[in-house]
């Protein structure tokens, strides 16, 4: 029951969202500054991440891969094919849900229970669109970035790394990646990541949008919000898959 | 003027608010007074429309709240402004940001009119030009006040709505911020309502004052004859100050 009961409200809460904007300038304005704060600050972490797991999975590949009996290609396209479809999409949206989706949650919780969010409704300001609408659409137009970034520099670190580790040469490495590619991956996985990218923004907007209390709720409302966007991406993930790609 | 005709509000089992009616009128300091939990804030809200009370009716001069559509209480929000218990400034935006984001909401004043009267509204709750780049967490709780009520008048409002202003202000500065709410309530002739459960302001500027207790109006007049009622609940509540009651033994 208290699942509807919060699903109805979330539904709510986003007709309030797409309601019309007081000032579009506002908006424009916001939405830069929340660009800039959930998107560009989180390019370093996402390079770093992606060129670890790009350089563990080549190793992982290249062990578990060293009879003679399997082409020397299929290092190079599991690893390619395991970044596309799955981590750089899903898994990293799981990674971004802690980073941005907590900090989507505490900075609206914050004003909530600070009482901003009545000052705005006071001076006749749609909240709910003003704080949590910029935030949606930021998010939404980076992930996919976000994803190229991470496939991009996951391959970067399998190449390198598999090199430096003797497991495999590097023209191997790029025969491999560019055996058996279809380009529906990519499509498909940039459609995962503007999905999630809206899990990521609005589930933790509406668990800040609505906490009551003071600073200790707010701290709880953040850990609800990524458990329960974490939970939603990986269904949401399961969905998209069987639709697209089976 | 505003004025409340037998309001009722309560939250799904507690009933908050029971027929409260009054009138506050502009140009003077309206004080709200009662303990902690006996609904002055769900009150000031609820005349702001940020609550739906069950019954009753709420008149901004001759206009009734409760009848509005939504799209018409947000243009009449424009014309009030309101200052919160914590002052609910901007964390992200600075000093003068805070001031300015009405006008940039509402207006269409060209960037050098928006300094202008940021500056003149800052000027008026006495904030040095040095301090319009801080961000509120690098100001004192009193200074937040003061921008808080700076925001507040930044689009010329006829009603002001003030919940607890000076608390966690210590008494002299309480005091400052009192005065400065009366004399712009004067100023610009406003209608302005004040939350507080202190004394010092009763006495300061209790030009009309409304005592409520436990959701119900108990007692109104003005702070020359607060000292004289014979309202037992009112006296409870003021003399729970020793420095009052040593006042009124002195007195008679
Ligand atoms: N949103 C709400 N839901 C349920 N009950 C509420 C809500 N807001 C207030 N109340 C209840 O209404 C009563 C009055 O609260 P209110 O905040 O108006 O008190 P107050 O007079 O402003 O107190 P204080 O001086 O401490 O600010 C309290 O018992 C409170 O529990
Ligand atoms: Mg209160």
């Amino acid at each position: 029951m208290k699942f509807f009961f919060h699903v109805g409200k979330y539904f709510k809460l986003l007709a309030r969202v797409f309601g019309r904007p007081e000032k579009h300038k506002m908006y424009v304005r916001q939405l830069f500054h929340e660009i800039d704060s959930l998107g560009v600050n989180s390019v370093w972490i996402v390079i770093i991440i992606s060129v670890f797991i790009g350089g563990i999975m080549t190793i992982q590949f290249a062990y578990s891969m060293s009879n003679p009996i399997y082409p020397h290609t299929l290092v190079g396209l599991g690893t390619r094919d395991t970044l596309i479809l799955e981590f750089s999409s899903t898994i990293l949206a799981l990674i971004m849900a802690g980073k941005i989706g907590s900090n989507i949650t505490s900075e609206i919780g914050t004003m909530r229970v600070t009482e901003q969010i009545d000052s705005l409704e006071i001076m006749g300001v749609n909240s709910a669109s003003y704080l949590i609408l910029p935030k949606i659409v930021a998010v939404v137009f980076i992930f996919p970035f976000l994803f190229i970034i991470s496939v991009f520099f996951g391959l970067l670190g399998g190449l390198v790394t598999g090199s430096i580790a003797g497991v495999i040469t590097i023209p191997h490495y790029i025969d491999g990646i560019q055996w058996l590619f279809y380009p529906y991956y990519v499509t498909f996985s940039l459609i995962k990541s503007v999905v999630f990218g809206f899990i990521v923004a609005s589930v933790p907007a509406y668990y800040g949008y609505y906490v009551q209390g003071g600073a200790l709720e707010v701290g709880t409302a953040s850990t609800k919000a990524v458990v329960n966007t974490n939970i939603l991406i990986l269904l949401f993930d399961l969905i998209l898959t069987r639709l697209l790609l089976t | 003027m505003i004025e409340v005709k037998n309001i009722y509000k309560s939250f799904e089992e507690t009933t908050v608010l029971t027929d409260v009616s009054t009138r506050f009128e502009p140009g003077i300091t309206n004080l709200i007074i009662g303990r902690s939990g006996s609904g002055k804030t769900v009150l000031l809200k609820s005349i702001l429309g940020l609550y739906e009370i069950d019954q009753g009716e709420i008149w901004y001069d001759d206009r009734n709240l409760v009848e509005m559509p939504e799209k018409e209480r947000k243009l009449m929000r424009r014309e009030v402004g309101m200052v919160f218990q914590g002052g609910a400034l901007f964390d992200s935006l600075s000093v003068a940001a805070n001031v300015k984001f009405p006008l940039d909401m509402f207006t269409a004043m060209t960037s050098k009119e928006k300094q202008k009267r940021v500056e003149f509204c800052l000027d008026h709750v006495n904030i040095e030009t040095q301090a319009f780049q801080l961000f509120p967490s690098e100001i004192s709780g009193g200074m937040q006040k003061r921008v808080a009520i700076a925001r507040a008048i930044a689009l010329n409002p006829k009603y002001l709505f003030c919940d607890e202003p000076n608390s966690g202000l210590d008494p002299e500065t309480a005091t400052v911020i009192d005065k400065l709410i009366q004399s712009l309530t004067k100023e610009f002739n406003m209608t302005t309502i004040i939350n507080t459960h202190d004394m010092n302001s009763v006495i300061e500027i209790g030009e009309s004052v409304l005592f409520i207790s436990k959701g119900e109006v108990c007692w109104q007049g003005t702070n020359k004859d607060i000292l004289h009622t014979k309202n037992e609940k009112l006296n409870d509540f003021i003399f729970a100050n020793k420095l009052y009651a040593q006042m009124r033994k002195e007195q008679s």
